[in-house]
């Protein structure tokens, strides 16, 4: 993987690069950047304001973590009784081990059909398991009916986003790219290329022989899928083929009907803002008797894949996820770098989470760093899931293991844990730096480059350097007097030690820079100078926590305190581009 | 690969993961998030048809309703159109006012005689697609379309204008209370295809620009009689 492409476009098109270089090359991409800029204030902000919105939306979320929590406990009953359901409504279910296995099985059934054309509607497990790569090798033509699926399969790239798969293009690109299809030149207007792709897809809709979709749920108790879209492709796609072929992950499935009415109120909400997505349909089996529309067969296939492995895990959390995307809009890192530099199927912190989990941890290592862990994914999300906590434990598990880990960086974390758990030790190195580093850096109070290997963090910004007097001291002499009057920390918050102190490993080079606000300015600084006193990547590094991430990413337990912060609109931090 | 050997994974990553379970809270109310309509559902139907991009027409009793429809089928002149059997419609006095423009009407009668492939030209073809509901969900603007013969998924689908007609006894105030019905009519009973319909066909997957109508009916239109 350190074979690394170099453009943008190859990263759109291939897997599993080196994460660093990847985001290089997206903050260096203005195409990129200016559709990146957006995220934040459209679809981040619809999600905070749908849950203000909603009365009770932080006890329903919390309903819907209850129910997944509840589900996964008896996992293997749950599916038992879907099968149980499909079959009696007619449907065939299908056991996946893994994704060649899942492929197999579409292939099989086919081939025993002798079916050449399928339409798909947006699935991220169909991604997951490579299917289109498969179909196409056995010559099925095989068409994604999403308008953003499609612009990027007749791109040849991968979805960037788990909603809005094309959103790392802008329209002349969408255009350029529709018009190769076309075969004539196609104008530049949004609503002139989404005519077309009506109009294309529709002729693919009428010849299509199977339709294969992927699952949003799945009630056990009634063997019924659930389909969540807002273009109506994926009604089209299991109304108009004679077969109908799904693909779930296991973690999909909820025990009763009633339990989806929980759940929708909260995933459209978390992933567009809207109160239900345009279509939601409910799919129970092939078509009943007299029925002018809908399959004759219908196929659902259930695929492990690496599921079960996590199901048994510490990190086992992660299978709440429902696909919403909130957690990509809330993220600093994705609204910097985008879907593609991630390199997984998967992208964003839930990506960071997911891939290393169903690629391997040592092949995506960067993945777990590349997040400032403040928390806005947790805060986010519809079932409320702890990923920094999880990025956090990755961290750990690679950090345990061989060769992960260099002997000096193992050294210094040992030095800072030991000194860390004894008080006079900890005094003792605070006292150190404050004589030393601190009255050497007294006037500047920042460091321009680190030696050696911390040379990364100064790479782009600057380091902070300790006070040139400890808290305590300060405290000691100066602080009381200032509590009388109600204002204990007055004369010292901007070079105050004990916060920087909080900065979570320095040395790491990911973190940092994945933590930068400001990408646009960024790009330009790297062409031009290479680190001005007074720009922007300067004040990255800064103690600014009540309006940048990199502030909020010190403080050891985000998950805690986000809500409120969260769900305030930061103008400086998500309009300060365009 | 073995069923037997797929569940039986299952099972054991199930009771291991038991370990690692997160929400053992046990005060959680049965029922949160319940939005409601407050005191006029069908008033707050429309309100919420509106504000997700549809348009809704108002009517007082079903001569009001007879004639939004009329004034719709003037608007778009469609030539055909593919419609649902339903009670409501037939009181409406759907046929006399198809017929009196002399716009085809596509239903099921006049469809499952013919082979698939010509049943399916009509259905692409058709030019306004008419058809009651299920159910509505007055807090959401949501129309609830069970499939049966008779009423096709396919005529709120196809054409590009979608007209439905909703009466007073099909509202209820919250998506909660529309799963309720659906239990209580039997789980066991649901059509084979079941959509809720929350606007016109909608995309913003190019520079989140919101664009209508990419697959499904761009303009949705709503009667909904108050009586």
């Amino acid at each position: 993987m350190n074979e690394a492409p170099a453009s943008a476009e190859d990263y759109a098109k291939h897997e599993h690069h080196s994460f660093l270089a990847a985001s290089h090359a997206a903050l260096d991409n203005p195409e990129l950047q200016s559709a990146l800029a957006k995220l934040g204030e459209t679809l981040g902000q619809r999600n905070r304001d749908a849950f203000a919105a909603l009365d009770e939306s932080d006890l329903l979320r919390e309903r819907a973590r209850a129910i997944k929590d509840a589900t996964l406990a008896e996992l293997d009953h749950h599916l038992e009784t879907l099968e149980a359901s499909v079959r009696r409504r007619g449907g065939e279910v299908y056991f996946a081990d893994d994704g060649a296995a899942a492929c197999k099985i579409v292939l099989e059934i086919l081939r025993a059909r002798g079916l050449k054309r399928a339409v798909k509607s947006k699935s991220m497990t169909s991604e997951e398991i490579h299917l289109n790569a498969a179909l196409e090798a056995e010559q099925i033509e095989t068409i994604e009916t999403d308008f953003g699926e499609y612009i990027i399969q007749v791109a040849g790239q991968r979805p960037s986003h788990l909603v809005a798969p094309a959103l790392h293009l802008r329209i002349p690109q969408v255009a350029e790219i529709l018009s190769r299809d076309a075969g004539e030149p196609l104008p530049v207007d949004a609503v002139e290329l989404a005519a077309y792709a009506r109009r294309r897809l529709r002729s693919a809709f009428a010849a299509a022989e199977v339709g294969i979709t992927g699952a949003n749920f799945a009630v056990a108790e009634t063997g019924t899928i659930v389909l969540v879209s807002n273009e109506g492709n994926a009604r089209l796609t299991t109304s108009l083929p004679r077969i109908h072929i799904a693909i779930m992950g296991i973690e999909k499935v909820i025990p009763r009907l009633a339990d989806l009415p929980v759940f929708l109120k909260v995933l459209a909400r978390a992933a567009t803002g809207q109160k239900l997505s345009v279509y939601t349909s409910l799919v129970s089996g092939p078509r009943q008797p007299g029925e002018l529309d809908g399959p004759d067969e219908f196929h659902l296939v259930l695929l492990d894949n690496g599921r079960s492995r996590i199901l048994a895990s510490p990190l086992r959390e992660s299978l709440f996820c429902i696909r919403c995307g909130a957690c990509l809009n809330a993220c600093p890192i994705y609204r910097n770098v985008g879907g593609h530099a991630y390199g997984g199927v998967y992208a964003g912190p839930i990506g960071a989470v997911l891939t290393p989990l169903y690629d391997g941890l040592s092949a995506n290592h960067h993945l777990p760093h590349a997040s400032s862990l403040c928390g806005a994914c947790q805060a986010a999300c519809p079932v409320k899931i702890a990923i920094p906590q999880m990025l956090i434990e990755l961290r750990d598990q690679l950090h345990r293991e061989p060769g992960q880990l260099g002997r000096l960086e193992a050294l210094a974390y040992r030095i800072w844990a030991r000194a860390m758990r004894s008080p006079r030790l900890y005094r003792l190195g605070t006292w150190l730096a404050t004589r030393t580093l601190g009255r050497w850096r007294r006037k500047s109070g920042w460091f321009e480059r680190l030696p050696g290997q911390l040379h990364g963090w100064t790479e782009r910004r600057d380091f902070p350097a300790p006070a040139p007097e400890r808290f305590r001291d300060w405290w000691h002499d100066e602080g009381r007097a200032g509590q009388d009057e109600g204002r204990a920390g007055r004369p010292r918050p901007a070079n105050d030690d004990e916060g920087r102190a909080g900065r979570p490993r320095p040395a790491n080079d990911d973190e940092g820079r994945a933590g930068r606000p400001r990408p646009a300015s960024d790009a330009e600084g790297r062409a031009g100078r290479p680190r001005p006193a007074n720009d922007d990547e300067g004040r990255a590094g800064r103690p600014r926590p009540a309006s940048d991430d990199e502030g909020r990413a010190g403080r050891p337990r985000p998950a805690n305190d986000d809500e409120g912060r969260v769900g305030r609109p930061r103008p400086a931090n998500e309009e300060g581009e365009q | 690969m073995s069923r037997e050997a797929f569940l039986a994974r299952i099972r054991q990553a199930a009771a291991a993961g038991r370990a690692h379970r997160v929400h053992l809270r046990s005060d959680l109310p049965e029922r949160v998030g319940y939005g409601g309509a407050g005191d006029d559902p069908a008033a707050r139907l429309i309100d919420e048809v509106n504000a997700v991009g549809g348009q809704a027409h108002p009517a007082a009793d079903l001569n009001e309703a007879r004639e939004a429809l009329a004034g719709l089928l003037e608007y778009y002149a469609p030539q055909t159109a593919l419609c649902w059997r339903h009670p409501l419609l037939d009181r409406l006095g759907l046929d006399e006012a198809l017929s009196q423009r002399n716009i085809a009407r596509f239903d099921h009668d006049s469809l499952a005689p013919l082979d698939q492939a010509e049943q399916r030209q009509r259905m692409f073809a058709a030019e306004i697609g008419i058809s009651s509901v299920s159910l509505a969900i007055a807090e959401t603007g949501t129309l609830l379309l069970g499939s049966r013969p008779g009423q096709e998924r396919l005529a709120s689908l196809l054409p590009p204008v979608h007209v439905a007609i909703v009466e007073a006894a099909q509202i209820v105030p919250d998506l909660f209370d529309a799963f309720d019905r659906l239990n209580t009519d039997g789980v066991e009973n649901l059509p084979s295809n079941l959509v809720l319909i929350t606007g016109p066909s909608k995309t913003g997957d190019i520079e989140l620009t919101l664009t209508t109508g990419v697959h499904g009916p761009g303009k949705w239109h709503v009667i909904v009689v108050k009586e």
